[in-house]
């Protein structure tokens, strides 16, 4: 697929975002049935089929260069929207690598990278980006390495060290988050992170999470798809600016909600890095709002019944208490009652 | 979003003795006294050297003029030093640290707030769990951060606080952070300015 | 295949660096880099024998900057199952071999004030990798390396071009020993302790780290031991509808891999507990020689580290 990109769309002020017929086809919906509840949903991020958002390690979709210049307005007024601990420089360039090699291997008519020993050569065509740099030479890069490649991706990051028997979260580029500040959380073991979220800790889903990444494999990645919901097509939906946003949850209705709320999915993908022994976490945001949703009758249907059965503590975690009624009603005239096909794709 | 039942709020226990340690230091606040006591008395029937390797840091409550060996009655203990208040013991403690050994438990008593300050130093020297054991008495109050100018309010005790950095009106949350021992605080009316939840103290 | 696809490698250089021990370098066959590893990995080498396939742990000793090619070094064991034997007896310059990608269940603590590594014999051979990752950085270490006598230490020449005030030679043939109990009760706060060798050695090194007041998370181990033989038995299979014989000198691992059934693995030492399985029915006792299952999932019976555990039963069936 050779990518046009929409390098003007926004993600504030007049929300100019939106997705092509092709982005909305390939949208990652992350309901395979008609309800949803938490489950250790943890897969081989093995390539999938050509075109969709798994067919590469790192998805890069029309939406690319708005997403990076996004992420630029967001550092630049909140500098600490990237942070790493000192113990991390080793995992910092690991991810380097990962990123620097998958784009340019899957992207090549995008980006590239030349190695000569620790001599590299960078070239990112659609951010009109050209670096040489020495690896493991923070100097030689205009900012820390993980900082230097994540603002080229699309996505969060956060890396974790493993020690003690457990995930310390203690790196990340975090600027396109469903309301949980990086900046809080550095530091945290892989409970404590995810303490905030509810129903799973009691169904053992982190424990068995946990147990099962301290044993992720270099060379095996595995991904999982999460979701909520967001008004306006906004990637940073952080507790630090929750005073400009918040608001935003109070004012939708049932006429307005196909363009306000945006179903939010991220494709989470968790990879061992090879010198740190580290994994870095990839939560990649993909934002669609319900009126193109519902452009695909299967979806319209199965996200009407899936919104409307959630559970209570659910709808209050994912922050939809104040709308989630509007977005039921809007999609109601959408849903015939005719079932809906297995699996989560489009038909 | 979920305020309280979060798992990152930690969980104290009871103090007792640590028989796998071979340096004992215990650190207490007020009425933190009675659990280093307790642990005192579980010392006392150990060997004499498990005696001659403890030593003991405390703050007294406002007003307590009794003499170090009044507060902690037992004889051959390495030291047993008092102080005005727990930036002074936290000081000595880093000190402390840094001269001491592996081998080493450590037993914090008090408020929440000030196992949080100790832990924080504690983590620089590289203490796991595995090394570290605090009860937690006396006030409940919260050291607060605010999420969007990081700020800490101290000594907060109500469910709403206004910062004492930007000034908003905060919703306490569970969630807590060792490395800043401080709880989240997130602006309480952001979706309905100036609706703001009754504020009750809770955390007394 | 578990420990998913396995890289192909060629012997490039062999060298008897003792009377025990040989040291291969393994590079890849068209001269590419190998994937990147942090020191304290291990790699599973597969060989493929005329009568049964050996899958055994070596660690890496090479440094971890350098991706030209694999260093390990194996050493001769007496009453070897094979594996070690195939490596001194049958490899060649030139030889092909598969291996699994590097595992660290034996990492450097990151936050470490200190890293204090004790090293018994062929157990040197993490610490090479290791003293690699720390050369010029700002943590503070020892290495105290244990062995029969200068012509059996491995690699005296790397660890004597370090800096004399890190690493630390100890000659059993000049009586000279570690003393254990003195150099872990003079450890600074933040120190972490690593030890490989030897199960004694091991042991003895816990042992005192314990009488030290060190606490189970500053004290770190790996050995690679072969795993224990025993008598014949039998298993059914569940899932995949086989019966199979364990023979006396193969893992239960090896005998479920040879009848073409796949277990994830890692370290196949009964440490990192990814082949956990499930037992349905056992009519005798599980004998567990595992470091992974509690003593009450021991005794309970349900499950089995097929890396190293076996079975004294009349009818043993898996969950496989």
């Amino acid at each position: 697929m050779s990518v046009v990109f929409k390098p003007d769309e926004t993600f504030r002020g007049e929300f100019t975002y939106s997705n092509s017929v092709a982005a909305i086809r390939r949208f990652p919906l992350p309901f395979a049935e008609d309800n949803y509840m938490y489950s250790v949903n943890i897969e081989p991020h093995a390539p999938g089929p050509k075109g969709s958002v798994t067919e590469f390690a790192f998805d890069v979709d029309e939406h690319y260069v708005a997403e990076c210049k996004e992420r630029a307005l967001v550092l630049a007024a909140e500098p600490l929207r990237y942070q790493a601990l000192p113990h991390m420089m080793s995992s910092q360039w690991d991810c380097l690598e990962l990123v620097m090699e998958s784009l340019s291997h899957d992207y090549p008519q995008l980006f590239s990278l030349e190695r000569r020993s620790n001599a590299w050569h960078w070239i990112n065509r659609p951010l009109g980006l050209d670096q040489r740099f020495t690896f493991g030479d923070v100097a030689s890069l205009p900012c820390e390495p993980l900082d230097y490649a994540t603002r080229q991706a699309q996505g969060d990051f956060v890396v974790m060290d493993q020690r003690d028997g457990d995930l310390w979260a203690e790196a990340g580029m975090v600027t396109t988050q469903a309301d949980w500040s990086m900046d809080f959380d550095l530091g945290m073991t892989f409970r404590e992170w995810h303490g905030p979220v509810p129903l799973a800790h009691e169904m053992q889903v982190f424990d068995r999470a946990l147990k099962f990444l301290l044993n992720l494999r270099l060379g095996a990645p595995v991904r999982r798809l999460n979701w909520t919901m967001t008004v306006h097509p906004r990637l940073d939906t952080s507790p630090e600016n929750y005073p400009k946003w918040g608001q935003d949850r109070a004012r939708v209705t049932a006429k307005d909600a196909g363009d306000l709320v945006h179903l939010r999915v991220e494709l989470q993908g968790l990879w061992r890095l090879p010198r740190s022994n580290a994994i870095v976490f990839g939560i990649r945001c993909y934002l669609i709002s319900v009126r193109e949703l519902a452009t695909v009758p299967k979806w319209a249907r199965r996200v009407h019944r899936v919104l409307k059965g959630l559970h209570p503590a659910l709808v209050d975690y994912k922050g939809l208490t104040r709308y989630r009624d509007a977005v039921v009603e809007w999609l109601a005239p959408f849903d015939d009652g005719a079932p809906t096909t297995p699996g989560a794709g489009p038909e | 979003m979920l305020i309280t039942g979060i798992k990152s709020k930690p969980i104290y226990a009871p103090l007792r003795f640590d028989e796998g340690g071979r340096y004992h230091l215990m650190l207490g606040l007020g009425v933190g006294r009675e659990p280093l006591r307790r642990v005192l008395d579980e010392v006392r029937d150990q060997q004499a050297l498990a005696v001659a390797r403890t030593e003991v840091l405390y703050v007294p409550a406002a007003g307590d003029t009794g003499k170090a060996t009044d507060q902690f009655a037992l004889p051959g203990l390495a030291a047993v030093c008092l102080f005005g208040n727990s930036n002074a013991l936290l000081e000595d403690f880093r000190a402390r640290l840094g001269r001491s050994l592996m081998g080493t438990r450590l037993y914090v008593a008090g408020p929440e707030s000030f196992i949080g300050m100790a832990m924080k130093v504690a983590l620089d020297f590289n203490l796991n769990k595995d090394e570290i054991r605090a009860e937690e008495c006396g006030t409940l109050a919260r050291r607060v951060r605010c999420i969007h100018c990081r700020a800490i309010t101290e000594d907060v005790k109500t469910n709403i606080a206004q910062c004492i950095g930007c000034g908003l009106w905060l919703l306490v949350r569970d969630h807590y952070s060792r490395r800043l021992a401080a709880y989240m605080g997130v602006m309480a009316d952001a979706e309905a300015p100036g609706e703001l939840p009754e504020i009750r103290e809770v955390f007394l | 295949m578990s420990g998913g696809q396995t890289i192909e490698v060629v012997v490039k250089a062999i060298e008897q660096v003792t009377p025990l021990i040989k040291h291969f370098q393994l590079a890849s066959p068209r001269g590419e880099a190998l994937p990147a590893f942090s020191g304290g990995s291990h790699v599973i080498v597969v060989m493929r024998g005329e009568a049964r396939v050996h899958r055994n742990p070596y660690s890496l000793l090479s440094a971890p900057q350098n991706l030209d090619s694999y260093e390990i070094a194996v050493r001769r064991m007496d009453e070897s199952r094979g594996g070690s034997h195939f490596m001194h007896d049958r490899l060649r310059v030139g030889s092909q071999l598969e291996i699994a990608h590097p595992v660290n269940l034996f990492g450097l603590d990151k936050i470490a004030r200190k890293h204090l590594m004790i090293a018994g014999g062929i157990g040197i051979t993490p610490f090479l990798a290791q003293l690699e990752d720390l050369h010029g950085g700002l943590v503070p270490y020892e290495l105290h390396y244990s062995v029969r006598s200068a012509e059996h230490a491995a690699f005296l020449a790397r660890l004597q071009a370090r800096e004399q005030e890190h690493v630390h030679i100890y000659y059993d043939s000049e009586n000279q020993v570690i003393d254990f109990e003195g150099l872990l009760s003079k450890q600074p706060l933040g120190t972490h302790v690593y030890v490989c060798g030897p199960a004694g050695f091991i042991g003895r090194v816990l042992d005192a780290a314990r009488g030290c007041g060190w606490s189970p998370s500053h004290v770190h181990w790996e050995q690679f031991s072969a795993p224990p033989t025993g008598d014949v038995f039998q298993v059914q299979l569940a899932r995949s509808m086989k019966k199979i014989v364990v023979p006396q000198d193969s893992t239960l691992l090896e005998a479920i891999e040879a009848a073409g059934v796949d277990v994830p693995y890692l370290c196949r030492g009964g440490v990192c507990g990814f082949c956990q399985s499930k037992v349905i029915e056992c009519d005798g006792e599980l004998l567990h020689y595992d470091h992974f299952l509690s003593d009450a999932e021991k005794a309970g019976g349900k499950t089995i580290m097929p890396c190293v555990s076996r079975a004294r039963a009349n009818h043993l069936v898996l969950d496989l």
